[in-house]
């Protein structure tokens, strides 16, 4: 389609100027197919990830980001890193948030509400969409009610503790549940859930019980 | 250490700091966004295809931009010389192909190189490579393949609404690569990204091994840039050259030129190659046995010898 029009397009163009030999077009309208080809990418299916505070705005993340990873570099906590390959070509190496040992605070508590991954990013990818308190969310908690041990009635309460924003609340069984207006997203009660380390309990889990999600991913579920 | 060494430890250097700072959190960055806080020189073609992937101005992309292009006035394309990692990885290639006929090079060197070999004893374990580079080098214009691409890179950015070069530039795979394999073991991130990533630009600079000259659309740039470029040129100091001032056959320069890629012949820069391609990797300079040629400010030499051509066509006038 898109590759072959352009294609010859090129050739087209190519016989005007001077000085490019045959060699050299076929050469450069091969590599050019081949961009054409990979921007088709970005038509497939692509699961969506939790992006750092500033890149909600997926199409303008998507937009800008030139894959430097300085975001990653950037955060305090070190919760950034670059998305998996298994997630989208196109959205591979962009920065995703991964809550296994830390959680985002919006860098609050060192850099006056300024996330350091907004303030690096060189391309605006990050921080235009806003992102710069806790009221702009990340994503949602939702809970896997089979890998949970709460729900085994064994009384773990690990991410109702960490949530600093009232958004787990606990039933009468001291089950928890997410208040979807509170919550923001931080992966506090990710980075605190010890499902995954009691594999004994919860066979076949492959993440933890309760884990952040991005808000697309939560519409569509 | 000589210039062929240092171009080689220059880039690895780079990509240590890189690593390092990487791991340090001291946001060094890599090439693609090189610097520390607000001060980041932006990878050039980076900063074209997201202004115009996302329709907007983007500050630092701008400043990037206008530092590219002064420093590409001052030096050309000297970034690909001695800063970019892709033509160090590259050598990978080396490893398997280039060893057995370095081996059968002294036997097989070419009568035609004997006159070489006798003024400059280095020249000689290189034989087999001057006439394996010499006969593939084909005489390019003033556009070439690279520039094709190029276009292609913006023109792909504006249909798509996104820097679609971005993801498989081999500079930033380059860099992506090291900090992969330092998170699978510090940080235990396990993806596919870690032999795909690798693979990727192995396919690119081993297996395309004209990369930097046919396909690189950074090179294109910088090429684009660099035609305006008239300071640290190669120059040849016509009373040292032999074959200037003896007339004997030498073809050094331009030879050690072809071994690199480019082909531009200092002596005589309008049968090669043209200047604007020189990356400022000293091959030829120390490539010539009479030490003749410099990569001064400005060339000197020239204005002299146009001064004296002026004379001599006055005095054949006359």
């Amino acid at each position: 389609m898109s590759a072959s029009e352009q294609e010859s397009a090129v050739a087209a163009e190519g016989r005007v100027p001077r000085g490019l030999t045959r060699r050299d077009l076929f050469m450069g309208a091969g590599g050019v197919a081949v961009l054409m080809g990979l921007g088709c990418v970005k038509f497939a299916d692509a699961k969506p990830v939790v992006r750092p505070p500033g890149g909600q705005d997926e199409s303008r993340l998507i937009s800008s980001c030139i894959r430097c990873e300085r975001c990653v570099e950037a955060c305090p906590r070190d919760i950034i890193r670059p998305a998996h390959i298994e997630d989208g070509i196109v959205t591979a190496r962009t920065p995703q948030l991964c809550f296994d040992e830390g959680w985002c605070d919006w860098c609050g508590s060192q850099e006056g509400g300024v996330p350091l991954c907004s303030a690096a990013c060189p391309t605006l990818a990050l921080g235009p969409a806003g992102g710069s308190t806790p009221d702009d969310v990340l994503g949602i908690a939702r809970i896997t009610e089979d890998w949970c041990l709460a729900y085994r009635l064994i009384g773990c309460r690990y991410c109702y503790d960490a949530c600093e924003y009232q958004a787990i609340v606990l039933d009468d069984a001291d089950r928890p549940h997410v208040v979807s207006d509170a919550c923001n997203g931080c992966g506090a009660c990710e980075c605190a859930c010890v499902s995954l380390q009691s594999g004994a309990l919860v066979e076949g889990a492959t993440a933890r019980a309760i884990t952040v999600v991005p808000l697309e991913a939560e519409e569509v579920a | 250490m000589g210039s062929k060494k240092l171009r080689v430890v220059v880039p690895i250097a780079i990509l240590v700091l890189a690593a390092v700072g990487f791991a340090a959190g001291l946001q060094t960055g890599t090439l693609s966004a090189f610097g520390w806080n607000d001060l980041v020189l932006l990878c050039p073609i980076g900063a074209l295809a997201t202004m115009i992937a996302s329709g907007t101005v983007i500050p630092r992309a701008v400043v990037s931009l206008v530092f590219v292009v002064i420093a590409c006035l001052l030096v050309g394309r000297a970034f690909c010389g001695w800063l970019c990692p892709v033509p160090v990885v590259s050598k990978i290639r080396l490893l398997w192909r280039k060893r057995p006929e370095k081996r059968s090079g002294p036997k097989g060197g070419a009568p035609a190189n004997l006159s070489t070999s006798e003024q400059d004893g280095r020249c000689c374990e290189n034989c087999s490579r001057c006439e394996d580079s010499s006969g593939k080098l084909e005489k390019r214009g003033p556009v070439d393949s690279r520039h094709v691409v190029l276009g292609g890179v913006l023109l792909s950015a504006v249909i798509f609404g996104f820097p679609v070069f971005c993801l498989i530039c081999p500079l930033g795979l380059v860099f992506a690569s090291v900090f992969l394999v330092m998170l699978l073991f510090s940080g235990g991130d396990i993806t596919w990204s870690v032999i795909v990533v690798p693979a990727l630009l192995l396919i690119e600079v081993v297996f395309f091994r004209k990369w930097c000259s046919h396909i690189c659309p950074v090179s294109a740039l910088l090429s684009l840039i660099g035609k305006g470029n008239r300071t640290f040129r190669p120059a040849v100091d016509k009373n040292a050259c032999i074959e200037s001032s003896r007339g004997v056959e030498c073809g050094l320069c331009a030879k050690a030129c072809e071994r690199e890629g480019v082909g531009i012949n200092p002596r005589k820069p309008e049968k090669g190659t043209s200047l604007s391609e020189c990356t400022r990797c000293r091959a030829c300079v120390d490539a010539c046995p009479a030490h003749a040629i410099s990569l001064p400010f400005v060339d000197r030499n020239k204005r002299f010898s146009s001064e004296r051509a002026n004379d001599e066509d006055m005095a054949g006038k006359d």
